[in-house]
């Protein structure tokens, strides 16, 4: 007995069997990869889907609403691999023939990895570099953080932050070092189906397969701030990311309460650090003015943490702004308490706390 | 090697060329040309083709129009412009060109 899924070929349900939905997606995921630097990809790939839509017709009847593993296989054969940009005219032939084997070749970089991850995939990322057992790699960080105190959890913590995410199948194989290309990726479907000797096995497999989709679907917070980036911003820019991202949340809290001084100093002294506010100017006016003044700066560092933390790829957004406010109030709460202990004005203001209510209600009664 | 490997790359990039052909003899869909080719040395599929044809439509070669089908949804029916028409006219020209050069250089 198998699930049947339903799904949407070019504006038409059909249901395939799991197994036939597995193939299906890794054709279609190949063909789009292939197009991928197609200008005409969306065309291309729904006139394939309505190919592929007129096969299944052939094969259905009025007894038979399923298409099966063995009718999608071959379908797929049928359809046959969707070859990538055919070159511009003009172009050598050879050229062509080189492509695949430059990404065949694709340099070994060093991706955090989702994928069976602990925490954040560093060690999953750090094993597959290195090309040892992941277990190795976190003993090691174990040890290390037991023996450092637990300092060296900064380091992960660190690393987590710098390190890009592998979220497409391409950054995935370049983690590993592997050769990578559309042809590879049906293979290695077809070995991994024809590995699994029960069901029980090969449906835990699929669970993890359709988790694992799942994730590399954008998630929906970001859909709010408008589409993704068009271009991927590549390995250099993904760690030149990783390493803003922690300074622009720095500058955005420092940006806070430097604003939150300058609140209590012109609420406090009726002047900004004892530059008096210039004649005829209301107190309503300064504050206003320093409150745009502060979202002038924190504004565009918003939208550069926010775009620094979608560049890195991170795999859920929620998470990774999680630790980004952590981070934030951390940085707050050791604001508050250095200002506690080594800044006398802090302890002036707390004891104006009298004069500066005396403030505002003189502020509201001039409203 | 077989002789069809050896003259793979050759009914590769043939393929344009015939294509060219068919859709000027005829106004046709994918499905034609694909059961068109299925019988000679050019068979092709689907994945190959779709893709050609959307190279050679933004070449402004061929152009297609919508056709509803008796049977399931409307089809693309292509057809060539005037720049595909006279780009088969000189690809026709230069392949006979080839034929005459094999023909002459030896038996």
């Amino acid at each position: 007995m198998q699930k049947v899924i339903t799904i949407n070929l070019n504006g038409n349900a059909y249901q395939l069997d799991e197994t036939a939905y597995g193939l299906l997606r890794t054709y279609l995921d190949a063909a789009e990869l292939q197009l991928k630097d197609n200008p005409d990809k969306a065309e291309i790939i729904s006139d394939l889907e309505q190919a592929i839509a007129d096969k299944c017709n052939r094969v259905l009847g009025a007894r038979k609403t399923v298409v099966t593993t063995a009718e999608v296989k071959q379908i797929i054969d049928e359809m046959g691999p969707v070859e990538g940009t055919e070159g511009t005219p003009g172009e050598p032939a050879s050229e062509k023939q080189e492509r695949p084997r430059a990404e065949a070749f694709a340099p070994k970089r060093l991706y955090q990895i989702r994928e069976g991850s602990m925490i954040s995939g560093v060690c999953k990322g750090l094993a597959a570099y290195l090309n040892v057992d992941v277990t190795i790699v976190r003993i090691v960080f174990v040890v290390l953080a037991v023996l450092t105190k637990g300092a060296f959890v900064i380091v992960y913590i660190v690393l987590m932050c710098v390190i890009p995410y592998a979220t497409t199948s391409e950054e995935r194989a370049a983690a590993h070092g592997q050769p990578f290309n559309a042809q590879e990726l049906i293979d290695e479907a077809k070995r991994s189906y024809a590995g699994f000797k029960n069901k029980r096995e090969w449906q835990r497999h699929w669970r993890r397969q359709q988790r694992a989709w799942r994730r590399h679907v954008p998630p929906t917070p970001w859909r709010a701030w408008g589409p993704p980036p068009m271009a991927p911003v590549g390995y250099a820019g993904q760690v030149f990311a990783g390493v803003m991202m922690p300074l622009f949340t720095v500058a955005r809290t420092a940006a806070f309460w430097i604003w939150l001084c300058v609140l209590a100093s012109l609420l406090s002294t009726n002047a900004l650090f004892g530059w008096p506010i210039p004649d005829g100017v209301p107190l309503w006016a300064a504050l206003l003015v320093s409150l745009l003044a502060y979202g002038f700066v924190a504004w565009p560092l918003d939208a550069a943490r926010r775009s620094s933390i979608w560049a890195l790829g991170a795999p859920a957004y929620g998470w990774f702004s999680a630790w980004d406010g952590l981070l934030g109030l951390a940085l707050s709460v050791l604001c508050l308490w250095l200002a506690w202990e080594f800044v006398p004005e802090v302890h002036d203001f707390l004891e104006n706390m009298p004069t500066v209510r005396m403030n505002i209600q003189n502020l509201l009664r001039g409203l | 090697m077989s002789v069809q490997e050896k003259f793979s790359a050759i009914r590769k990039g043939l393929l344009e060329f015939l294509i060219l052909k068919i859709i000027a003899s005829d106004k046709v869909y994918v499905a034609d040309m694909l059961s068109r080719l299925s019988e000679t040395e050019f068979k092709t599929q689907e994945g190959t083709l779709y893709p050609l044809l959307s190279k050679l439509r933004r070449e402004g070669l061929v152009d297609y129009e919508w056709q509803e089908s008796d049977a399931g949804p409307p089809r693309k029916y292509y057809e060539l412009t005037a720049k595909g028409k006279s780009q088969l006219a000189e690809l026709s020209a230069y392949w006979k060109d080839i034929n005459a050069t094999i023909n002459q250089l030896g038996r």
